[in-house]
């Protein structure tokens, strides 16, 4: 178990700058989650975490030892591919023991440990298979498994289940966050999925082109987003743009095309000034269909979309069309109805830099 | 990390090539231009090469013959290619293989076998005088045109596989998509060829008409069995014994090596500006037809055919070695297993077998070290110049084997730079295994670097993360995923050193050091039975080599699906 530290990390590929002066630092036995849109430079850095690629300038610490310019077979960072890059020609057993073999293990205990750790995947008695026997899931563990059983100073995972389907993806979060917390790893998971990041993750990173949007616990990013592209990114929302007419402790009343609104800035360092832009927050199922109190919008149900335990309208006010999510919905109204009201409570709104 | 080994790499076989390649062909085109006397720079001998009518015809014959054979090849390759990239047919698996006979037979012997085929006195004759088609006083003399068209035949049937498979290779690199969007777009299967398939497939036939043009042009050991001494490769190899004094065999020499490195300059050229050069691997399934009836026999017997053909100076060959006495007749009229054993009692037959295999074998194993390094900086370093390095490696295609080995003549005698690579007694080893093992050079690097670029870098970078160091990773991870790249890669390399002709036929001065090839062409214009002895050495080189050829087509052929990633 073991610190990681990014500080400053830049990395140039030709002229494109997918990193972009990265710093943050992972505390020893953390789950922690970088995610983003494609292109965002999330995999580069866990690339340049695991020596794959060696940053233009910055630098990289395991615990107090600079390991910037180390090649990974010295790192002790176990990576699991996305695409597996299980080795064809050797079996299941012979690839988890590879890591052990290059470590000189002696043969006897290499043996035990193969064994355990294709028990911990649930793959006991896989181990002479060969690999193009396995399934897509049972791929996955295999790596996982080659992965831990060198028990490496940091786990690093490539954006592990995304070539598997999706109740087979909800099965094994569980699956690798108990592995990971059993064996006190320290891991940093790469993924666009912002469910399993909410899911999963101690804390995570949003990036946007090669910087760190915002760093926090899944709870903070969610209901805190720092910025309109995190708020959008991490879940869906509604963005509704206005002036601040005041700010109290914590809360900003803003003007806004359908009347004034208060919400929470989500900023606490930040303190808006009268006649400032802002842009509001407000999540789909923040909204609740229902009488006029303050914060709330006029309009007509345009669309709806019914998905079993919930049902998504689409309604369209003066300000725009605003997504509005009603969990076990007891009345489901019809596209075509108006007036409805649409309200949210304060603390729901959340006021973001324009 | 990365970079060390890769640069010393890169330095290590570009001091080899300065040393080994560019050194005596260097050596060849400067004493082309240098007076011995005074060490003066000349045009003198090219002035006089042109200016005299024996060597111009020589050169145009030797251009002429290239041209030549290099359509006819073509001729032979395409319709192969296409045939077997459009369709499925019955036993089309055994017959792609069995069109690459004529690897397995020098040509030179090939040539021997194609004159008791087609001679005038040879078995088609025969056999149509027997069948009263033909009148027994006017034999038709189908290698006619002082020998021109028996050249021609020999070196198209000799040549068409490389062609073939150049052309089967870039017509396998087609995304089939390119096709399957023109079919989707309502564009007929005849269009198509000439619109889509036919342009896109143009880098690899010029990739392979060059390589075939240069060897045509340059063929030395097919001219020599013909007796066909005007031509260029023929009047060098005769000048050779006075080669202190007489200087024209080197500006001969010059003239061959810049004509082939502006072909190949030229081939280059065609494939740089095709947006093809770096497609990447296809994703989109093939669109195979499977055809039956009469379209599959069809298909069936246009290979068939051409292994047939291709198989008379094999067949020739086959019977000349078990023949009593073979003049006029379809089949020699009285079989024996006389040469057999006459040969292995010859003291040339025996040694030069041992002497091929080791010879081919340590030249093998050279290029096949230096090779796979160089792949691996091609495909997998971000060293600066790796182009340039993987340019330069496949030069040794562009140079023909005859510029090679004369620089290495050259160089070897008393006093000269490569003297000391001569063993003792004049053993031509060092000589032989570099010159074989450069000259292959540009077979394991390909093969190898194709497999490496197929095969997914994260199963070596997965290596490094468990710890495994770059060395490890090759031995554990790279080499047994393209193990069988690089096996069909030293089949190929080791299968034509077997057969190289020009530096054996060069290099190898006493009878004790005879390379195969060498031998073959000293019982031939041994009297009494040495063509016969000949032809029988001739059969177990070609056993040997359909051994090698099943088997590098047999591991080809595992690529796909073993190790499917």
């Amino acid at each position: 178990m073991e610190s990681i530290r990014v500080e400053t990390v830049v990395k140039q590929f030709g002229g494109v700058r997918a990193l972009d002066g990265v710093s943050v630092e992972i505390a020893p036995g953390e789950l922690f989650f970088l995610l983003g849109a494609s292109g965002c430079g999330k995999t580069t850095l866990l690339r340049c975490i695991a020596g794959l690629e060696i940053p233009t300038s910055g630098s990289i610490h395991f615990g107090e030892r600079d390991v910037t310019k180390l090649p990974p077979h010295k790192r002790e960072a176990a990576m699991v591919f996305q695409s597996y890059a299980l080795w064809p020609h050797l079996t299941v057993g012979q690839n988890v023991a590879f890591g052990l073999e290059e470590r000189k293990v002696p043969k006897a205990e290499i043996r035990i440990r193969v064994a355990e750790a294709l028990d911990m995947v649930k793959l006991s008695g896989f181990g002479d298979r060969s690999i193009d026997q396995m399934s897509g899931g049972q791929q996955q563990r295999v790596s996982l498994a080659r992965a831990l059983v060198v028990k490496p100073k940091c786990l690093l995972l490539d954006e592990p289940l995304s070539n598997l389907d999706a109740q087979l993806r909800v099965e094994m979060r569980r699956e690798i966050r108990r592995i990971v917390k059993e064996n006190g790893l320290t891991a940093i998971y790469v993924t666009h999925d912002q469910e399993e990041a909410l899911a999963m993750a101690d804390r995570m990173a949003v990036l946007s082109n090669g910087k760190i949007g915002q760093l926090g616990t899944p709870e903070e990013i969610y209901r805190t987003p720092r910025s309109a592209y995190v708020a959008n990114f991490i879940g869906e929302t509604n963005l509704i743009e206005g002036e601040v007419q005041e700010f109290r402790s914590g809360f900003a009343t803003v003007q806004t095309g359908g009347g004034p609104m208060v919400g929470r800035v989500s900023d606490p360092n930040w303190h808006p000034t009268a006649g400032e832009k802002v842009t509001l927050s407000i999540r789909p199922e923040a909204w609740r269909l229902g009488t006029a109190q303050d914060n709330h919008l006029t309009g007509k149900i345009v669309e709806r979309t019914y998905l079993g335990q919930r049902i998504q309208y689409w309604i369209e006010t003066a300000i725009g069309r605003q997504q509005v999510v009603e969990l076990n919905p007891h009345v489901i109204h019809e596209p075509g109805e108006t007036p409805v009201i649409v309200q949210s409570r304060h603390d729901d709104v959340v006021v973001l830099k324009a | 990390m990365k970079r060390g080994p890769a640069l010393l790499i890169a330095l290590v076989t570009s001091l080899l090539f300065a040393v080994f390649f560019l050194y005596p062909a260097g050596m060849v085109v400067k004493q082309a231009f240098v007076r011995p006397a005074d060490g003066a720079f000349t045009f003198d001998f090219i002035g006089s090469v042109f200016g005299n009518p024996i060597y111009r015809e020589g050169l145009w014959n030797a251009f002429i013959l290239g041209a030549v054979s290099t359509m006819a090849t073509l001729l032979i390759a395409f319709p192969l290619a296409l045939i077997g990239h459009r369709y499925d047919f019955r036993f089309k698996n055994a017959l792609g293989v069995l069109v690459l006979a004529p690897m397995i037979l020098p040509p030179f012997v090939g040539a021997v076998g194609v004159k008791q085929m087609l001679g005038v006195d040879g078995a088609l004759n025969a056999l149509l005088m027997k069948l009263g088609w033909m009148a027994a006083d006017a034999p038709y003399d189908w290698l006619a045109n002082g020998r021109f068209t028996g050249i021609v035949l020999m070196n198209a049937l000799h040549l068409y596989p490389i062609l073939y498979m150049n052309i089967a290779a870039a017509l396998s690199n087609l995304d089939p998509a390119m096709e399957q969007a023109a079919e989707n777009l309502g564009c007929s299967p005849f269009r198509r060829f000439w619109k889509i398939t036919l342009p896109l497939a143009m880098p690899g036939v010029f990739a392979g008409a060059s390589v075939v043009f240069i060897w045509a042009f340059t063929e030395l050991g097919v001219p020599l069995v013909f007796d066909f001494a005007r031509v260029a490769p023929v009047q060098i190899y005769d000048g050779i014994k006075g080669l202190d004094k007489n200087p024209i065999p080197y500006a001969l020499t010059a003239i061959l090596l810049v004509v082939a490195a502006l072909v190949f300059a030229f081939s280059k050229l065609v494939m740089g500006r095709s947006p093809l050069g770096t497609a990447p691997r296809p994703k989109g399934r093939m669109n195979v037809e499977k055809v039956g009836g009469v379209k599959g026999l069809l298909c069936a017997s246009v290979f068939a055919a051409v292994f047939i053909v291709a198989s008379i100076p094999h067949l020739g060959v086959l019977l000349l070695s078990v023949a009593e006495t073979w003049y006029g007749s379809v089949i020699p009229e009285h079989l024996t297993m006389r040469h057999y054993h006459e040969a292995l009692g010859n003291g040339l037959v025996v040694p030069s077998i041992q002497n091929s295999l080791m010879y081919a074998s340590c030249a093998t194993l050279l290029a096949l070290v230096i090779g796979l390094g160089v792949a691996w900086v091609v495909v997998r370093s971000d060293l600066k110049g790796r182009g340039f390095l993987d340019t330069m490696v496949m030069m040794p295609l562009a140079v023909p084997g005859l510029v090679m080995a004369f620089g290495y003549l050259a160089l070897s005698q008393e006093g000269k730079a490569f003297h000391f690579l001569v063993g003792e007694g004049g053993s031509p080893f060092f000589l032989l295994v570099i010159a074989y093992g450069i000259r292959r050079l540009p077979y394991i690097v390909r093969s190898a670097v194709a497999g490496l670029q197929q095969s997914n870098i994260m199963l070596e970078q997965a290596a490094a993360s468990l710890g495994a160091n770059p060395f490890r990773t090759l031995r554990r991870v790279s080499i047994p995923l393209i193990g069988a790249n690089l096996a069909a890669g030293s089949i190929l390399a080791f299968a034509f050193a077997m057969l190289e002709v020009s530096d054996s036929l060069i290099l190898a001065q006493q009878a004790q050091h005879y390379p195969i090839t060498k031998a073959i062409y000293t019982l031939l214009s041994t009297l009494g039975n040495g063509t016969e002895l000949a032809a029988a050495l001739g059969v177990w080189s070609m056993a040997f080599l359909s051994v090698a050829i099943i088997g590098a087509a047999v591991l080809g052929g595992k690529r796909g699906g073993l190790f499917k990633v």
